[in-house]
């Protein structure tokens, strides 16, 4: 019988097991011997040329076109010059050159290497938009300095520069709280700081790529390791009507103030400019201090848009919106009617039409012509500040219009609990008389002006305005009203233009348009006689707001001239002069371009 | 009455340890300095679980194997399901800070059960049934491993199954069809299942400057870092394949190209010769051994071994493709250093209790 633990035949199987693989290692280690020592130097050799780069491939940001299809925002190639500091034997040598050769200020380059992310080998954009000298001067010393590679990207270039800087705004850096938890940051990404430039963001930002590359030890790119392209960023049309912006732009010329041409029935911004104005190309590349501070420091303040964030008394041009209130609560018919004798007494105090030597009798549509004030004193008792703090605000002003969310000033609508709960003080009885024509504590933005005089247009709907057209059209917010109400309105409104009166016929009688003259005072100074010997920070402000053609409304137009003066005599010339270049560009001439 | 524990062996997989930790050190520049505390975590408790493994008597882990072997079964199933996701492997339990790989610890199991078979056995040959039954114990583990799917890990029972029927020994003719069955698959699988990237990586091997930076671009770096490390080594942590990151998975599978790197032929050769220890230990346990199911576990384990260092180390060189396994108890991995300590614990156990009286 076996003996069943016999392991001989087993051990002697075992050691055939054991020789074969002892033999492979000991093979392994010849091999190892060959490889270290007599190949040694040719490895080491082919180490120290050895240098893998991660080098990200920029994607270009979507362009942005106006609604004809003129450029609005391009990218322009750039020469960047990128380093990696993982290569480099000593940065402070490198940082001495570039700042020797004028390409940066070192000061600056030294902290962004400090807090730089570790491990990424990503390289650093230490200078964008580099001239075709300093190129030259770089690759002269490449040998020298290996870890620094010049790369081509792209610069964000607006052709129409100040032109349109506020609506398709400018870039700038993405911070570094931004930049927390996001895949596929680079360290210098740029994204839209204002405008349609951050109302797009989304859709214009690419995906940057990357690519990995072998590079030898001076620099030259050997092969790719791997290559991850960029995805382009989407090109985007926006309601943008680059013929009426640039009339925009003239008729404001020096003076500092606001534009807004809407669609009537669409809300489609078709122009927005905000003057005094600036290049928001500046923004494009790394800004120097003195750059920074000259733009930030201007006492005109040409960075804010005042088409959304400048707040300002609608003085006149509020009337329009309290007749309406006035005939919808039934207070008053377009019959009733007032004796202006150039002033009034009301709870103890005088207060004064513009006209000194008064409008004689005034209703509603003579009243919305001559603009005469004591007729809308009158109208604004019988409505009360509640009553008309909650029409003004259902037609849309006083509050934000949802435009551009973070950028966008509400305005104001004063009232006795606002003025318990903000000022601290009573309200007066005086200050309801001051807002009935838009003075006092109302305040409003142009844009929002233009929104509202679309809703006397377009026969009640607030529209949504907007810069980025969607497939489905922005619902508006319903006003009911009584069409007949709206027709006196809309009456007294051509009358302003057209009648023999009006506060605009001089500049505007020959267009088909109606609209309201506003002249918002600044000051009141004790001698009221003539606001022509008032210093200039003083002065009024001029209003008009209207829309056109009266016949099928089409655009609304606010324009807002900032110590300007007289509504009529300076802001309704400006807007004719719009409206013209409105009616020329026309629905009809783009009827065939992009849709909306 | 018992021997004392084979301390050579202890000194030698000691030592492996110890390296794996200065290496560590050494890259984490590169990959990270969190990984050293882990492994020398694991390494001092992979060290206490060998000695408590050693203390077991050796006919109790015989006894057991079934037992063993069927849980790991288990747990490979459950993986499948409960399991974590890592690189497109679902291979790993996730407790809380640790992380445990099932797949480690079922070639423990096999190993177990095989021995134990073949130890049952009195014929001196394998009949048909036979090798259907130790095929199916290695085969069942291995599909499983294979759905995670974990390549490397499942190659690393391809010589348990080859040993297995040399010990149990298969008849020539056997060996003959199983070849021929292998050349088939082999040509099989080249045609139909192999993804383009695996096929690439074959013929890198042929061809050694094919393709320098795409499928030949890991054992080019590798190589050079090999290569470049010369008689003494640039020292640890100043390797630059290592520290430029070059070198793919220096923590891992690449990790003795690190080591050549910083510590030469010198450091390269120290390390091959506390392998060569440990393997020379259960090379004297199998002479000394007088039971076949103690010497069938401790030449599985040598050949398990051999088999991860050969295919490991011939990786890094570049003879042959890049394949997933790692170095054993010097790659970075808790599961693997573990699972290694708990099987030379088990041998240890054998040497322990090689002379008893069963």
């Amino acid at each position: 019988m076996r003996i069943r633990t016999d392991p001989i035949l087993f051990r002697r199987r075992s050691r055939v097991v054991l020789a074969i693989m002892l033999g492979a290692l000991g093979l392994l280690h010849f091999k190892l011997a060959h490889l270290q020592i007599i190949q040694g130097e040719k490895w080491a050799q082919l180490a120290e040329n050895n240098r893998l780069r991660r080098i990200p491939i920029p994607a270009p940001r979507g362009r942005i076109f106006d609604r004809q299809g003129g450029l609005l925002a391009d990218n322009a190639p750039a020469w960047q010059l990128l380093v990696f500091p993982d290569e480099a034997d000593d940065l402070d040598r490198t940082v001495d050159f570039l700042t020797d050769q004028g390409i940066i200020e070192g000061q600056a380059l030294n902290q962004r290497f400090k807090a730089r992310r570790i491990g990424t080998m990503a390289p650093l954009v230490v200078a964008e938009n580099i001239s075709w000298e300093h190129v030259a001067r770089v690759r002269a010393h490449q040998s020298d300095f290996p870890e620094l590679s010049i790369v081509s990207g792209y610069r964000r270039s607006y052709p129409l520069s100040a032109g349109t800087a506020h609506v398709v705004g400018y870039l700038r850096k993405m911070t570094e709280s931004e930049s927390e938890g996001l895949e596929d940051f680079q360290p210098d990404q740029m994204i839209g700081a204002t405008g349609v430039e951050a109302l797009g963001e989304d859709l214009l930002q690419g995906r940057y790529g990357k690519r990995r590359v072998i590079v030898s030890a001076v620099g030259r790119q050997l092969g790719m390791v791997e290559e991850d392209g960029p995805t382009p960023g989407q090109d985007l049309v926006v309601t943008i009507d680059t013929r009426i912006q640039k009339a925009a732009v003239e008729a404001l010329g020096d003076n500092a103030g606001a534009v807004v041409v809407l669609d009537v029935h669409s809300g489609a911004v078709r122009a927005l400019y905000s003057s005094p104005s600036f290049d928001p190309n500046i923004f494009s590349s790394s800004m120097s201090p003195e750059q920074w501070s000259e733009i930030s420091g201007d006492p005109q303040h040409p960075l804010q848009n005042r088409c959304l964030q400048g707040t300002y008394p609608p003085a006149s041009t509020i009337k329009p919106f309290l007749a309406l209130a006035g005939l919808q609560e039934g207070l008053v018919d377009p019959q009733w009617s007032v004796y202006c004798r150039g002033s009034i007494k009301l709870y103890g105090h005088t207060f004064r039409c513009w006209r000194r030597g008064g409008h004689g009798t005034v209703n509603m549509k003579r009243g919305l012509e001559v603009s005469c004030d004591i007729y809308f004193y009158l109208l604004g008792q019988k409505l009360g500040i509640e009553r008309m703090g909650s029409w003004l605000e259902r037609f849309g002003l006083g509050r934000p219009t949802g435009l551009g969310p973070a950028q966008e000033a509400s305005g104001l609508i004063g009232n006795p609990e606002w003025s318990r709960r903000v000022r601290g003080t009573p309200w007066y009885a005086g200050e309801s008389v001051s807002v009935s024509i838009g003075q006092g504590p109302v305040l409003v933005t142009a844009l929002q002006m233009a929104r509202s005089f679309a809703l006397l247009a377009n026969g009640g709907h607030l529209v949504q305005p907007h810069l980025i057209p969607q497939s489905t059209p922005f619902e508006p917010e319903e006003v009911p009203l009584e069409q007949a109400n709206l027709g006196v309105v809309v009456s007294g409104l051509e009358r302003v233009v057209h009648g023999e009166q009006g506060t605009a016929r001089g500049a505007l009688r020959n267009l088909p348009i109606a609209g309201k003259t506003g002249t918002a005072q600044v000051a009141r100074l004790p001698d009221e006689d003539s606001t022509a010997e008032r210093p200039h920070h003083l002065q009024h402000h001029a209003w008009f707001v209207g829309w056109g053609p009266i016949e099928d409304p089409e655009f609304a137009v606010a324009v807002l001239v900032e110590h300007g003066g007289g509504g009529g005599s300076v802001a309704a010339p400006a807007a004719a002069a719009i409206f013209r270049a409105a009616f020329r560009s026309g629905r009809k001439a783009v009827s065939a371009g992009k849709g909306e | 009455m018992h021997h004392r524990i084979d301390s050579a062996l202890m000194l030698a997989i000691g030592s492996v340890l110890a390296a794996s930790l200065v290496n560590l050190y050494g890259v984490s520049s590169a990959v990270g300095s969190g990984l050293l505390l882990r492994q020398a975590i694991w390494g001092i408790f992979g060290m206490a679980l060998l000695w408590a493994c050693s203390l077991v008597r050796a006919t109790y882990w015989e006894r057991a194997a079934p037992k063993i072997y069927a849980i790991c079964l288990l747990a490979l199933v459950a993986v499948l399901f409960l399991g974590q996701v890592r690189g497109g492997t679902r291979g790993w339990f996730v407790l809380g800070p640790v992380s445990l790989q099932p797949s480690e610890f079922a070639r423990l199991g096999t190993m177990l059960m095989v021995a134990a078979f073949l130890g049952k056995r009195e014929e001196d040959h394998l009949d048909i049934m036979a090798f259907l039954i130790i095929s199916a114990l290695v085969a069942v583990p291995v599909t499983l491993v294979l759905l995670e799917p974990d390549l490397g890990v499942a190659l690393t029972f391809g010589p348990i199954l080859v040993v297995a029927w040399w010990l149990g020994g298969l008849k020539p003719r056997v060996w003959v069809a199983v070849a021929l069955l292998a050349v088939i698959t082999a040509g099989v699988a080249w045609t139909t299942f192999l993804k383009p990237y695996q096929k690439e990586r074959v013929l890198t091997v042929l061809d050694q400057d094919r393709d320098p930076y795409g499928a030949g671009y890991q054992v080019r770096q590798s190589r050079i870092a090999v290569g470049s490390g010369g008689l003494t080594g640039e020292g640890i942590g100043q390797g630059s394949q290592s520290v430029l990151r070059f070198l793919p998975a220096q923590q891992t599978d690449f990790a003795f190209a690190a080591w050549a790197e910083s510590t030469g032929f010198i450091g390269g050769s120290a390390l091959l010769f506390a392998f060569g220890v440990i393997l020379f230990r259960l090379g004297v346990l199998t002479e000394k051994s007088q039971r076949r199911s103690d010497l069938s576990f401790v030449t599985l384990v040598f050949a398990w071994l051999a088999f991860q260092i050969i295919v490991n180390l011939g990786m890094v060189m570049g003879w042959l493709p890049t394949t997933g396994v790692t170095l054993p108890l010097f790659s970075y991995g808790g599961s693997s250093v573990i699972s290694t300590c708990a099987t030379l614990g088990i041998v240890q156990s054998i040497w322990r209790h090689r002379f008893v009286n069963q």
